[in-house]
């Protein structure tokens, strides 16, 4: 029968998803909690309630404003730095054996380190957030644009050259459409990242957007502010991440199976 | 009695979510103690099926499969396989992988060790020892495969298009290494192949597999003589011979190609 | 390793040692000589090597490295210990996955560094705090690498052991446990950036030593110098950590190559 098997994925994780919700709300209800625990305790229906509360009064969609423009200059940097960059890399290997250790050095550092330097060059306004999130998302795209030129399939570009193509063409006809995939999944980590670096820039230093209400919340001892916050970021990263991964399968549809295992 | 005795055998593969795809139904045969077996067929008739059925990874849902007497009850040091992908654990050494079947048996690691040696030298892979596999050729990968088979001293060898993956050159070669191993050891081959000129070479009968389901078309003895060599293959017996494999399997190839039910 | 390659490999750390001590001379050049800047805004080469040796010597550098090391440890070990069975588990038992993967699939998404000022002031400023938040950033990588190398052994090596006359145990120990391995040493490489990561937000947030903080401290009291030292430690650590990551991963599993990004 087709139905009950079907039926059982989406059911068994929706299942793990409500019945964790539904405890979480029940337990105000039926354990006496301690005074102080009060303070930082809250229930999902008071999340929502308190995420109503924030739409309604025009809040949330301010500090949301704020965090997507850091988001989006940060992101539309990184892709026109790291692309580019990646690229170069890519064709040329004295550049790349250059830049080999300080990107190295520079990737594996978690990016939050920089973050009282960003502070102290771009001050507490949107650039030193927009610098955190640049920093996230840039070199997942580059070391995989980069690694998408480099694993160009060599018997292509013979062939394309051998109709007379120049090198323009070559990298527009043979690298470009080989590396999509790797850039396109360069792209969904970067996404990721980028959300991290708007959330962790906002921690430390500033004044408006989502991150900083999350932290204020948390100072004020608002955990149902603080957790509404921390789900609407849930919320977009999937969001974004399943949209981008729908975008890669389109456009790598041309593949075997590869390397892709996760 | 005959040493193999497949008596109306039946299996269906039956997928979750899908339908159910019956393999093989009231197959037939019967297998003399050292002889080389072939079976030809078009893809998906079933014939790697009934090889997991002999080796006992499988079960038949009709039907009865005995050895030597013996209905079959899963797999047993008196078979042994080799794969047409080879199979072999990446993370072991050749050695290692062909002492894959005696470990498993509880063989004590010296007389392992001896008795690969000697196998891994029977099949030309000697100084090899220590390479893993992902620094072999496909032949040089199915040779580990075909040592690790032996390893165990099988009566009987299944072989699932053992040769398939490889080059015709080195798909030659082999066929001529495992007709000579064979010719000294003895032992009961089923061999499962594509190609009707392999079968013919090879074996002393060939049967002709129907297409799914499957069951004995046709059994084809193979009258040349042995050693065979490979002139053999240029006489007019034995395109007699391929003629008339081919005959009987050109009408199960043509009920193949249409309204075929994808494979599970 | 053939001697051409060999040749090409010393060649490549030549040009990128060379590029980077450029780099450095150029900096120490500029900044000694033409261009007039801010104390309070950069520093140069010469100061950061000065301070470095200051703080060698002076111990201060050592405590906060150990303190900092011990929360690392500590968190990275229980998420070896709750990630890898618990991925084992669900890459084993198809329902396990099918319950957990979408709740853990959206905890992943979260920003769960946004949970840190709540973690704080639940459990106060301290080792067990940062231990907890370095604990659920490196979970993940463990989890769902382990189930994707459980999920990802070959059936063909399955059917073999069993042909030979394998039992379940042997299935276990000869086939799946050996092919998690890669797997396995990937999501470390992954966790540990998140570790790092978990520390440091754990230390600039609130905490009263560690090399996050020292950081911290340093920017805010614009000590530029003292600050560089802190940044150039991390990322020497995580560097350093990362390649014997690496090192480990190419020892273990040669025959595997290609991305594990998740």
């Amino acid at each position: 029968m087709r139905r009950p098997r079907d039926l059982e994925r989406p059911l068994l994780g929706g299942m793990c998803i409500v019945l964790p919700l539904m405890a979480w709300e029940a337990v105000p209800r039926i354990l006496p909690l301690p005074q102080g625990a009060k303070l930082f305790f809250t229930t999902p229906s008071h999340i929502a309630t308190a995420l109503l509360r924030l739409v309604q009064s025009g809040e949330f969609q301010r500090h949301f404003a704020v965090s997507a423009v850091e988001f989006l200059l940060g992101l539309g940097c990184a892709i026109a730095v790291g692309l580019p960059l990646g690229i170069a890399l890519g064709r040329f290997r004295t550049l790349d054996a250059a830049l080999d250790p300080t990107v190295t050095a520079l990737n594996a550092t978690p990016r939050i380190v920089w973050i009282p330097l960003l502070i102290l060059w771009f001050g507490l306004g949107i650039w030193s957030k927009v610098a955190v999130v640049f920093l996230g998302a840039v070199f997942p795209l580059l070391i995989n644009t980069y690694e998408g030129v480099r694993s160009t399939d060599r018997v292509l570009v013979n062939v394309v050259r051998s109709f007379g193509a120049r090198e323009w063409q070559v990298t527009w006809m043979v690298v470009l459409p080989q590396a999509l995939p790797y850039i396109v999944a360069g792209f969904r980590l970067a996404i990721g990242r980028a959300i991290l670096g708007v959330v962790v820039g906002e921690f430390f230093g500033a004044s408006r957007g989502l991150g900083y209400l999350i932290a204020s919340a948390a100072s004020n001892y608002q955990p149902d502010v603080m957790f509404a916050g921390v789900g609407v970021f849930m919320a977009l990263s999937l969001i974004l991440t399943f949209s981008v991964q729908a975008v890669e399968s389109r456009l790598t549809r041309w593949r075997p199976e590869a390397a892709e295992r996760l | 009695m005959a040493y193999i005795q497949a008596a109306d055998v039946g299996l269906t593969f039956r997928p979750a979510n899908r339908e159910a795809v019956p393999a093989l139904r009231g197959l037939s045969l019967e297998v003399a103690r050292g002889e080389f077996l072939s079976l030809v067929g078009p893809s998906g008739c079933g014939k790697s099926t009934f090889l997991n059925i002999l080796l006992g990874l499988l079960r038949p849902d009709a039907g009865e499969v005995r050895i030597g007497g013996r209905p079959i009850a899963g797999p047993a040091s008196d078979r042994a396989m080799v794969f047409q992908e080879f199979g072999l654990l990446p993370w072991r050494t050749v050695l290692a992988n062909v002492e894959l079947g005696l470990e498993l048996k509880g063989v004590p690691p010296a007389e392992r060790h001896a008795r690969a040696m000697d196998l891994v030298g029977l099949v030309g892979l000697r100084g090899f020892e220590r390479h893993y596999p992902h620094e072999l050729s496909g032949g040089m990968k199915q040779r580990v495969g075909l040592a690790r088979a032996l390893a165990t001293d099988p009566d009987v060898l299944l072989m699932d298009e053992p040769f398939a993956a490889l080059d015709a050159q080195t798909r030659d070669q082999m066929q001529a290494e495992l007709l000579q191993i064979w010719g000294q050891s003895k032992k009961t081959v089923i061999f499962v192949t594509h190609s009707i000129e392999e079968a013919a070479y090879l074996s002393d009968r060939v049967i002709v597999v129907s297409a799914r389901p499957g069951r004995t078309k046709d059994v084809i003895p193979v009258r040349l003589p042995r050693p065979r060599d490979y002139e053999m293959r240029l006489s007019p017996e034995f395109n007699e011979l391929r003629l008339r494999i081919w005959k009987a399997l050109k009408e199960e190839l043509a009920v193949t190609r249409v309204g075929d039910v994808p494979a599970a | 390793m053939s001697p051409r390659r060999r040749l090409a490999r010393r060649r490549r750390l030549l040009v990128g040692c060379l590029s980077v001590a450029a780099f450095l001379a150029a900096w120490e050049i500029a900044f000694s000589t033409v261009i007039r800047w801010d104390p309070f805004f950069i520093t140069k080469p010469s100061l950061i090597a000065a301070a470095f040796r200051e703080q060698i010597l002076g111990g201060k550098l050592w405590h906060d490295m150990a303190v900092s090391a011990w929360a690392f440890t500590w968190g990275l070990s229980l998420a070896v210990l709750v990630g890898i069975p618990l991925g084992a588990v669900m890459g084993w038992r198809r329902r396990v996955e099918y319950a957990l993967d979408p709740l853990l699939t959206a905890l992943y998404a979260s920003p769960l560094i946004a949970l840190a000022p709540l973690l704080i002031i639940t459990i106060g400023v301290g080792i067990t705090a940062k231990a907890l938040l370095v604990f659920l950033l490196a979970v993940f990588p463990f989890v769902f690498n382990t189930c994707a190398g459980v999920r990802g052994t070959d059936p063909l090596l399955i059917s073999v052991v069993r042909g030979f006359g394998g039992r379940e145990r042997d299935l276990y120990l000869k086939v799946i446990l050996p092919g998690v391995v890669p797997y396995v040493v990937a999501g470390a490489r992954l966790a540990i950036g998140r570790a790092l990561i978990g520390i440091l937000v754990g230390e600039f947030y609130a905490s009263s030593e560690g090399i996050g903080f020292a950081i911290s401290r340093f920017g805010d009291t614009y000590r530029l110098p003292e600050m560089f030292v802190g940044i150039l430690v991390l990322m020497v650590a995580a560097v350093g950590l990362t390649e014997v990551i690496r090192k480990v991963e190419a020892l273990v599993a040669p025959w595997r190559l290609g991305q594990q990004e998740r």
